[in-house]
């Protein structure tokens, strides 16, 4: 499950590669920008630093810019360094495993499913860069309509 | 849609080199049922199958893996193994799963035979020729590929596939590469000198061991480290959902070390866990920026390479009892400078007391294994593609270019469609690429990518 976390980053990450190349973003631009508590973005995108997918400046005129091209970042590894290893699932991950309290992993047929998924989100979020998904289009945005819940396509 | 003419299945294919990963690439494509299929191989040694690691007759040079992991076929494991036992060459009670380091010499027999056992097959269909000589250059033509020999002649086919192997450059300065023209008789007992502390420096003590040679090795390398031991052990399970990719590098060794520090808490050794990221090294390799690769290659590979390329534990006892007696001297540091005169003297600055100091030994030899520069090349097909653009260096210039479906690539960015590489030359695109048990898969590949 993506968490919040990885959720304000990735959004973080397309402000910055909406930015003209070599340019810096404040971080109270992004924060601001997308709705995304400044305490918390400091920490996120300390953690986008360290993995070498961001570079900052400090001082008054300081801020955060791409380390490479958007194009060259996949969402998948931003997503691996926020959130840890891609699962859908706690029982299904291999190296942050927790076994699952309330069952037979033995016989378990939604962990084996999950399996399953965990493939198929790598499969997606490693093919797909920062680029791309900067880029998705307002048309793919409008059909997304059609994916909302229920209730809330009833409200509307 | 109908099938274009300019877009058939290529059917007649050169492979350039005879070596082991040549010998595994033709094997792979004549898996293939198509009866217009037409492979040649060509080599310029006097045997097939052999290349640089291969070609030793020392039985004390051994496989640096388990005989479980050698066989020619990526979809037969056991191929290795059941020939081994065929030939009653290992012990009916051994099983697959007992560590068994076959001597090298072995291994090349292996694939002769299967070579043979080939063009015996092969011989009625006339599907496979092999050919004897050295090649000169390959030319792109308006229908496929022409490859110039060394007699004068030449042969066409649709596709040429490079498998010339591990680069035989010159010896650096005054050291000479070992069982070399240049190796000649030496006095037992006078002192030598290896660069290199790698798997190659240990290859030179059992050559020099069981020359009778006695003297004192002086083995120097940037850092002076030896190869591990292998150790009987299960690797690890890990998927690509846990592997964190596209990071900078130390990101990726802090991950890594954590992995094996957690594992170890387990009781895992740390070999598991280093030869559980194994399916995954190349994807990591090519999803890193080309910063953290040149940094990988500058500072970590050291400390990989010495423990992931290990040795046999029977080798790896040997070589550290000649440390422990003094027989060989282990020096962290670089030559600084060599005096040519009866002897050499060389001066090395230490690593760590950045002190010089000075070894009169009779020979130098030379085992660092480094690539230094592919276009510098002393193969002539190789260097005649880089010189007329048809080829580039990778950005690390530790092999060829190629794409990821093993196409080579020229000087101005085009990705040919006639000219492919396998083996150590495509290193730059695939990292680990120099042992069986990954030429093997990556022929298997080439040969579903070209044939279907």
């Amino acid at each position: 499950m993506l968490t919040k976390k990885g959720k304000y980053g990735l959004k973080a990450l397309i402000h910055l590669a909406h930015m003209p190349a070599g340019q810096l973003a404040f971080v109270n631009d992004i924060a601001t920008g997308n709705n995304i508590p400044k305490k918390f973005l400091d920490a996120i995108l300390g953690e986008l630093r360290n993995a070498g997918f961001v570079q900052s400046r400090k001082g008054k005129d300081g801020g955060y810019r791409l380390a490479r091209p958007a194009d060259e970042i996949k969402v998948g590894h931003v997503v691996r360094v926020l959130d840890g290893p891609l699962a859908p699932i706690p029982c299904a991950s291999r190296t942050q495993y927790q076994r699952c309290e309330d069952c037979n992993e033995a016989t378990c047929q939604v962990r084996h499913l999950m399996l399953e998924v965990r493939q198929a989100i790598a499969e997606v979020l490693d093919q797909r860069s920062l680029a791309e998904m900067r880029d998705i289009g307002l048309d793919d945005l409008a059909r997304d309509i059609d994916d909302r819940p229920l209730a809330v396509k009833v409200q509307a | 849609m109908s099938r274009r003419a300019n877009s058939i299945i290529p059917s007649s294919i050169i492979i350039v080199g005879g070596g082991a990963s040549g010998v595994v690439m033709a094997a792979h494509l004549l898996k293939s049922a198509n009866p217009d299929l037409r492979v040649t191989l060509i080599e310029k040694r006097p045997h097939f199958g052999q290349g640089i690691a291969y070609s030793t007759l020392l039985s004390a040079h051994v496989l640096n893996v388990s005989a479980a992991g050698m066989s020619a076929y990526a979809d037969d494991p056991g191929n290795f193994w059941r020939w081994l036992q065929g030939r009653g060459l290992v012990d009916p009670e051994q099983t697959p799963q007992t560590p068994f380091y076959a001597p090298r010499s072995l291994y090349a027999r292996y694939l002769g035979e299967l070579l043979d056992d080939l063009e015996a097959r092969e011989q009625p269909t006339g599907r496979l020729r092999l050919i004897h000589e050295e090649s000169l250059a390959i030319t792109p033509t308006a229908s496929g590929v022409e490859v110039a020999l060394a007699n004068g002649t030449s042969v066409v086919a649709h596709l040429a596939i490079l498998a010339t192997g591990h680069d035989e450059q010159p010896a650096q300065g005054h050291a000479i590469r070992m069982g070399s023209e240049a190796d000649t008789a030496l006095d037992p007992e006078s002192r030598v000198m290896v660069l290199g502390t790698g798997l190659s420096m240990v290859d030179a003590f059992l050559a020099l061991e069981q020359r009778g040679h006695t003297g004192e090795i002086v083995a120097v390398s940037r850092r002076g480290l030896l190869p591990s031991p292998h150790r009987k052990g299960n690797p690890i399970k890990l998927d690509v959902a846990d592997i964190p990719l596209g990071t900078q590098l130390s990101y990726f060794v802090g991950w890594f070390r954590d992995l094996i520090r957690e594992n170890q808490k387990a009781g895992i050794d740390w070999r598991d866990v280093v030869d559980g990221l194994r399916p995954f090294n190349q994807k990591i390799w090519q999803n890193w920026p080309a910063s953290a690769k040149r940094r990988f290659v500058e500072h970590t590979k050291a400390w990989w390479d010495i423990h992931r390329h290990r040795m046999a534990p029977e080798v790896y006892a040997k070589v550290t009892q000649a440390v422990q007696s003094g027989r060989i001297r282990l020096v962290a540091g670089r030559v600084v400078g060599i005096t040519p005169g009866e002897a050499f003297s060389v001066d090395i600055q230490s690593r760590h007391s950045q002190l010089v100091e000075t070894f009169d030994v009779a020979r130098i030899y030379d085992c660092s294994g480094i690539v230094r520069d592919i276009s510098t090349s002393s193969n002539s097909v190789v260097r005649s593609l880089v010189d007329r653009g048809l080829a580039r260096p990778d950005p690390m210039r530790i092999g060829l270019d190629v794409s990821a479906n093993c196409e080579i690539i020229a000087g101005d960015g085009t990705v040919s469609r006639k000219i492919l590489a396998v083996g150590p030359l495509t290193r730059g695109t695939f990292f680990e690429i120099d042992a069986i048990p990954d030429i093997r898969v990556q022929c298997a590949r080439l040969s579903k990518q070209l044939l279907g």
